[in-house]
């Protein structure tokens, strides 16, 4: 007989039988849990999904090798979770091969592979798999163990001690006995393959090959000598073949009922992943007699999917600006809290009644108002979730629920109502809107009235706000200079209704995407500029939706082409040291890294980063319009975070946006936080005034003086 | 069981307006309108009782006035008001607060209501007459200016609180039916969220002429007021200054002023 591990060698038919018997009821149990989980995704709202099947699981497969999305600001946890990931791989594919060559082939067809030198070659590939598997599960012990990274830490913001959900401990039970148990499986396993080795070590085909199983090899030269005979052999082997299968099978028994289920709801959910979940909001259907989500199962099933993909991981959490300033919400416990009333509720064979499935208040499971108002929809969660949780609309569809109830703060209320009222956020009249071009010495067309190559779509702040009006009529002044064939709809603009959506005002949304569509419509253009992020964001994401298909850009990639054709002359370089804050509308939300810093280095300003920049760019807190709600007073507020990173840079003069909020709220930070006289705020329009100007009149390079 | 809340679109003026040709009004043209805001807190509480009532409660908003107060009536509907009346004919232009009370209180003859609400003034004319004058019409008690309100739907009496001057409160007990004018603050009015106002476009507003209600042309409009508007204007403004240098300089300066004022004077 060819080489090969006998199976189930020296056992009695029945302990086979009874082996087999264990090894359905695993799988009639795993079976069972499916199902359940299945139902429960079933009691969802049904989803219609664009793309392929196809490109969708390639994308999912190429994240899931790569571990693209678990290593991102986490090199260290990403390659043990590739550890664990490929060792397990390997292990089942190893186990899955068995099966197919006992189980299957050789019972059906009576063909054999598994031995030889095949057989020796898989006995070293999954001594290996097993280190690997062993040696990531050791680091990740170490992890929670030792090096407890403030992410792992499980205690809410969003709950008191006293409350019924404020214990984690579960939690942090699974978490350990989930590694303990591979961890044993894994070592009973080299173990067992060990005590085999010094069963057989009279046989000498099998005792001359052990070097293929290395660490079973050094395991058993260890047990021989410690003194271990060959029936001591025999026996142990016979314990621990039982003790590390029946381990196998409660582990997979338990997969759908623990948080080992990660590792298909995470598949799932990745699949699924909606590229523009935060960029791109839903829209309510015209026929929904009830807006928002209220009920656990007026989520999709999509989204209670995403719900049993958390594992947990606190990135989302880390990243949360509101989280950060002790805000009590963490999108990691909005998900949390929403899985276990989702498991609660839903779990059974009968749907409980309406009222027990209401997913808002403070009780065990539900998510209170205040938690839902804390959010910036700064889509931080979002983009840095590594299995494509989306945290932005389940946290705004919530929101329209409290929005369709009023339940909001006075202050946004007042706001909501001037902005249906007027068209804008300032309660001023439209009259007003374009109040700013009168200073300007050359006229601003009309491009209601006259066909434009690009339309300018200004916005609230840029038109109303004093401080940004200078900004704004500074970009006037740079189009005008590169003869850029520009105009602006004067009152026919209103707001463009990004922060509107984050609130949750829906109706109020369609109304000004509506207003702003026909009036677009009403003007000719080839296409369209803003220097707002939040206007950039909604047009280009989210008014197709609404009929509106426009080429529409940021500013900044239009300045620095303008800059590139030589239509934009610089006088001089400014020598600053900056450094640039990304918004997250133009960043993170539409990707727009690289303009701004190009534009700054023809500038001649040395760009030093922030730690947390790019895509973990830290919101200023103005967005999903807190920037109409106050921030509770003496409290810790994102823009004071941000500045207290800013004012670390050594040597740093200027602080450059490229968001009209942006603006507002840094210069007021900048002062709360006590950094004024210490470098300046300014838009990026003005740095490039400063530059294309000849005088030597500018107010920042004063600052150096400072 | 009714309770009926008339309701005002009111004008608020735009940044820079100008006057109507014949000088007394402003030019339609620069005028935002809203809802009444005392009346967003009578509604709220016609709707509070509706909500806290044992037995089925309906409220119904009135208004006087064009086309254009459909949008406050509207509005009324989507914050959960049952129906919604508006009341116009061409002869009513030009009604002052006491014409409107007469029509008001027809509806109110009409609808007969357990109680009318009503704001204490409308925040763009502020005569805070109309809805007296809508009792003494009507021959029913009213009371101005409540600030709190306990009343069981179907009760003859309706308990209430003033505020007086000096923050002494004033709890009196009236007979149903009966006027009230709700001050702010009474309540917190809801959010009409922009969702329901466009559902409430699709329920019907009711529109009555005078003759539905059995007015007289001649009882509304100028000839039917007590009062007519001669001229609207704006005053010259009134100036300050800061004086500023030292005191022998304030006092020169101030000196030259009383000496330029009484000039002027003379």
């Amino acid at each position: 007989m060819d080489l090969t591990r006998i199976l189930f060698e020296d056992f009695a038919p029945a302990a086979i039988g009874l082996f087999y018997v264990l090894a359905c009821a695993a799988v009639a149990t795993f079976g069972y849990g499916v199902y359940v989980q299945v139902r429960k995704y079933g009691r969802g709202v049904p989803v219609a999904f664009s793309g392929e099947l196809l490109a969708r699981f390639k994308a999912m497969l190429g994240t899931v090798l790569t571990h693209r999305t678990i290593a991102r600001r986490d090199r260290m946890a990403g390659g043990a979770h590739r550890l664990i990931f490929y060792g397990f791989l390997l292990l089942f594919l190893g186990t899955a091969t068995i099966t197919l060559d006992y189980d299957i082939l050789g019972p059906l067809f009576g063909v054999h592979f598994w031995h030889g030198k095949f057989y020796l070659g898989f006995s070293l590939v999954l001594d290996v798999a097993g280190v690997l598997l062993t040696a990531g599960l050791i680091y990740m012990m170490y992890r929670r163990g030792w090096l407890r990274p403030p992410k792992l830490d499980y205690a809410r913001p969003d709950r008191q001690p006293a409350d019924p959900d404020y214990d984690r401990s579960a939690y942090r039970r699974e978490d350990w006995a989930f590694l303990w148990t591979l961890v044993v499986i894994a070592a009973t396993g080299y173990f067992l393959e060990a005590a085999r080795l010094v069963w057989l070590a009279d046989k000498p085909d099998i005792w001359d090959t052990r070097w293929w199983s290395p660490a079973g090899a050094v395991l058993a030269e260890g047990l021989r000598a410690a003194g271990m005979t060959n029936t001591g052999g025999a026996a142990l082997r016979l314990e621990l073949w039982w003790l590390h299968g029946l381990l196998a099978l409660v582990f997979i028994a338990l997969i759908p009922f623990t948080k080992v289920k990660h590792i298909f709801t995470a598949a799932g959910s990745l699949m699924l992943r909606d590229p523009l979940a935060a960029q791109r909001l839903p829209r309510v259907p015209e026929e929904e007699k009830r807006v928002g989500a209220q009920y656990i199962t007026d989520f999709s099933w999509k989204q209670l999917l995403n719900l049993d993909a958390c594992t947990k991981c606190g990135r989302c959490h880390e990243a949360c600006p509101a989280r950060a300033t002790g805000a009590p919400l963490s999108p990691r416990d909005v998900i949390l809290s929403l899985r276990e009333f989702a498991n609660k509720t839903l779990s059974s064979a009968d749907l409980p009644p309406e009222v027990e499935l209401d997913v808002h208040g403070k009780g065990p499971g539900q998510v209170a108002m205040e938690t839902l108002w804390a959010c910036r929809t700064c889509m931080a969660c979002v983009e840095v979730c590594p299995v494509a949780i989306e945290h932005v609309p389940v946290i705004v569809q919530m929101r329209r629920k409290l929005v369709e109830e009023g339940q909001m703060d006075p202050q946004l209320k007042k706001t909501l109502q001037t902005i249906h009222k007027t068209g804008n956020s300032f309660g001023e009249s439209k009259r007003k809107r374009a109040a700013w071009t009168k200073a300007l010495p050359f006229p601003v067309r009309d491009a209601r009235k006259e066909p434009v190559d690009v339309l300018w779509f200004v916005g609230d702040y840029a038109s109303f706000d004093p401080r940004n009006q200078k900004v704004t009529q500074g970009f006037a002044s740079l189009l005008h200079e590169a003869g850029v064939n520009y105009g602006i709809l004067y009152e026919g603009e209103s707001n463009a209704g990004n922060d509107v959506r984050r609130v949750g005002e829906e109706g109020l949304y369609e109304t000004l995407a509506a207003a702003n569509v026909k009036a677009m419509a009403g003007a000719a253009f080839k296409s369209i500029v803003t220097t707002d992020p939040h206007s950039f964001n909604t047009i280009r994401n989210e008014y197709p939706d609404f009929g509106g298909r426009y080429e529409i850009q940021h500013y900044t990639t239009l300045v620095l082409k303008l800059l590139q054709e030589g239509r934009v002359k610089l006088a001089r370089k400014l020598g600053l040291r900056v450094t640039f804050h990304d918004p997250c509308h133009l960043g993170r939300f539409n990707k727009g890294y690289e303009a701004p810093r190009d534009i700054l280095r023809l500038l001649g300003c040395e760009l030093v980063e922030m730690g947390r920049c790019r895509a973990n760019s830290f919101c200023c807190g103005a967005g999903g319009g807190r920037i109409w709600i106050p921030d509770p007073v003496g409290a810790d507020k994102p823009a004071h975070n941000r500045m207290r990173e800013a004012a670390a840079i050594p040597g740093l003069q200027v602080y450059v946006v490229s968001c009209p909020k942006d603006l507002t709220m840094f210069e007021d930070a900048l002062k709360t936080t006590g950094n004024e006289g210490k470098f300046v705020v300014r838009e990026l329009i003005e740095l490039l005034r400063e530059a294309i100007e000849q005088e030597q009149a500018a107010p920042t390079p004063g600052v150096v003086a400072a | 069981m009714k309770l009926l809340v008339a309701v005002k679109q009111v004008a608020a003026l735009d940044e820079d307006f100008e006057i109507r040709a014949d000088g007394r009004d402003v030019e339609a043209d620069f005028l935002i309108r809203d809802v009444n805001e005392w009346d967003d807190y009578s509604l709220e509480e016609a709707l509070k009782i509706k909500e806290a009532a044992a037995s089925p409660v309906e409220v119904v908003a009135v208004s006087v006035g064009p086309e254009d107060a459909d949008e406050a009536l509207r509005k009324c509907l989507a914050k959960g008001a049952d129906r919604a009346i508006r009341v116009w004919d061409e002869a009513i232009e030009g009604s002052d607060s006491i014409a409107i009370a007469r029509v008001l209180a027809a509806v109110a003859r009409k609808e007969s209501p357990q109680m009318l609400f009503a704001g204490v003034q409308s925040s763009d004319h502020a005569f805070a007459s109309t809805g007296v004058a809508t009792a003494a019409f009507l021959d029913w008690p009213h009371a101005a200016v409540v600030a709190n309100l306990t009343y069981t739907p179907g009760g003859d009496t309706a308990v209430f609180r003033r505020e007086l001057e000096g923050g002494v409160l004033h709890e009196m007990q009236i007979e149903c039916p009966a006027v009230l004018t709700i001050q702010l603050g009474i309540n917190t009015p809801r959010y009409a969220s922009l969702r329901s106002i466009k559902q409430a476009a699709a329920k019907p507003i009711e529109v009555l002429s005078l003759q539905d209600l059995g007015i007289a042309a001649p009882d509304v409009g100028e000839s039917g007021s007590l009062s007519r508007v001669r001229r609207m204007y704006i005053p010259d403004k009134g100036r300050a200054e800061m004086i500023e240098g030292d005191v022998e300089e304030q006092a020169a300066r101030l000196a030259q002023i009383i000496k330029d004022a009484i000039g002027g004077a003379a």
